[in-house]
């Protein structure tokens, strides 16, 4: 590890960086609409590219997912990673191929499979990067999910930075009680190290996570946290607008013309 | 760290009440150990967004979870909740927060990764005996890869129009799932599974369930929900999954020899797809089923 990557890997670099992502407000497209009309729509193209063999259809279904990632604002980074995956993916799966005799056929069967992967992701890209946990989480509530999760996000999305914070600092105080060593063949004996005290800090956090969950469940109790009444008020906020319609009669129009190109292409 | 050294003692099962604390666990104690498994298993995973992939051609060799954190709660405390806790708090901590939420696809990582915790938990008798909680580690991670490798070989499957005819397509697939498999048991099975969770978990045995409310785990004594009516269910979700994974198989290899008949291959040719279809379906029933039958035993027995 050269000196830039030890200054990037910093516990405090990381930890801003993850609250940058987690909390930012993100904008586009689904940000709007409601979550259930967002999960429906993803429904809707995560089990579409299954039902055809046809080119065509599947490239129509990419071109529709694509758009609906550019209209919900899909950070570049998010794509560029995407599409390197899906290209990397692809040619190591077709060099794999090549090796027990495969040919054109092999490399166009291979497009397939990935191209409805691709498809499949891109739109969970598109529906959930710009969504809300917590509206997500009433989505899945009103379509009824266990109260359990809807719990698990809202205590996730407070408790994530201080959770992360704690184990930051036990890391930390690792490194400073421990004599320095040597950096060994390819710096493997200070990554072992690192991964030794990354072992080592988890002895404390699970106790002092204990203690403050304990905490939590019994302040929750004392409040008569019950869950039923949590999941009508939060369901209670849902609506559903024109908006919602809209969009979602739009990519259903689009998909069923998605599968009419299919059989027009193929005897045209 | 340091450890007080405390003699390992077999006491047998525990009848009735010990020390005045009832046996079974309270409401607010279930959802104390699913809320620790939560948050836990998502800081464990967050660690793990820090360290960078590392990819040696195809192979992705880093470490794909923290295994010895989750094993370690399903080891002590209750494995169905605390196994049911540590996929949800990977999913919102990690997946949901840092917006790389994927839809459908977490529902079978929920699944996967609840089914290998909690039969892991059930397998370790005593938290002390390292041995077997070498053998618990192991064992999530092979179910989980193997559950999975299912999953994407079935995704081929349905995903490509005779996948069986594709020359090369079938050992390809196979061949990178099983470089896969065999990396990630070494370095999450074992690197990061067996080699922190025999120190690990004699170290907080004792220790943290008192925090929680709780008597700690007496050695020998059956945890809720961890009869050995689960090997059988084991025992019969694998048979199931390896029939339907060979069923699939020979029906490929029948095909091959079907090739030089090309009326008997358009009668039969898009039926065939029903096959990899039913296979998978087999499989995610069997998944279903079993989770649904662990619950069921759970709720009765709580």
């Amino acid at each position: 590890m050269s000196r830039k990557t030890r200054d990037v890997l910093s516990v405090e670099w990381v930890k801003l960086e993850l609250i940058r992502t987690a909390y930012a407000t993100r904008g586009g497209l689904f940000a709007k609409m409601d979550a259930r009309m967002v999960i429906g729509w993803y429904l809707m193209l995560a089990v579409a590219p299954w039902l055809t063999h046809s080119f065509a259809t599947i490239i129509a279904l990419f071109v529709i997912t694509a758009v609906s990632a550019a209209l919900a604002r899909v950070g570049p980074l998010v794509l560029g990673l995407f599409l390197v995956g899906f290209v990397t993916d692809f040619l190591y799966a077709f060099l794999a191929a090549w090796m027990f005799g495969g040919d054109a056929n092999t490399a166009l069967a291979l497009v397939e499979i990935n191209l409805k992967l691709a498809t499949v992701s891109l739109a969970s890209i598109a529906a959930f990067v710009s969504l809300d946990p917590e509206k997500l989480s009433t989505g899945l509530l009103a379509l009824g999910a266990p109260e359990l999760l809807a719990f698990g996000v809202s205590y996730g999305y407070r408790m994530m930075p201080i959770l992360f914070e704690e184990f930051g600092v036990v890391f930390t105080g690792l490194r400073l009680r421990s004599a320095p060593g040597a950096r060994g063949f390819l710096g493997l004996r200070a990554l072992w190290r690192w991964g030794t005290y990354a072992v080592q800090a988890f002895y404390p956090i699970f106790l002092n996570t204990a203690k403050s969950v304990r905490t939590t469940v019994e302040s929750l109790e004392t409040r008569g946290f019950t869950a039923r009444q949590g999941r009508e008020l939060r369901i209670a906020r849902l609506s559903i607008g024109a908006l919602d319609v809209t969009v979602v009669a739009v990519t259903l129009a689009a998909v069923i013309a998605a599968f009419a190109i299919g059989p027009w292409v193929m005897t045209g | 760290m340091s450890q007080t050294t405390a003699t390992d003692e077999r006491a047998g099962r525990i009848r009735g009440t010990v020390a005045g604390l009832p046996r079974d666990l309270s409401a607010s104690q279930k959802l104390m150990v699913f809320v620790l498994s939560m948050a836990l298993s998502g800081v464990a995973n967050l660690v793990l967004e820090i360290i960078p992939d590392v990819t040696i051609g195809p192979v992705d060799v880093s470490v794909s979870y923290f295994v010895f954190v989750p094993l370690a709660l399903v080891a002590l405390l209750n494995p169905f909740w605390a196994a049911l806790g540590a996929p949800i708090g990977e999913v919102i901590f990690v997946d949901l927060l840092m917006g790389d939420f994927s839809g459908l696809a977490e529902v079978e990582g929920i699944i996967q990764m609840f089914l290998a915790l909690y039969i892991a938990g059930s397998l370790v008798r005593n938290p002390r005996n390292r041995l077997q909680i070498a053998i618990a580690a192991v064992t999530v991670v092979v179910i989980d890869k193997a559950l999975s490798a299912l999953v994407d070989l079935s995704k081929v499957w349905i995903g490509v129009e005779d996948a069986e005819f594709v020359e090369g397509l079938p050992e390809s697939i196979i061949l990178l799932e099983g470089i896969g498999y065999a990396v990630d048991i070494l370095m999450s099975g074992i690197l990061f599974g067996v080699i922190p969770a025999i120190w690990l978990i004699p170290a907080l045995h004792g220790r943290i369930e008192p925090l929680l409310g709780m008597r700690p785990r007496v050695p020998g004594e059956p945890i809720q929900g961890s009869a050995p009516r689960n090997a059988l269910f084991v025992a019969v979700a694998l048979a199931l999954s390896i029939a339907s994974f060979l069923f699939a198989f020979l029906e490929a290899w029948d095909i091959e020899l079907g090739v030089f008949e090309p009326e008997w291959l358009d009668t039969y040719g898009p039926g065939f797809i029903w096959v990899g279809i039913g296979a998978a379906a087999i499989a995610f029933l069997v998944g279903i089923a079993l989770a649904r039958a662990a619950r069921g035993k759970s709720d009765a027995e709580n």
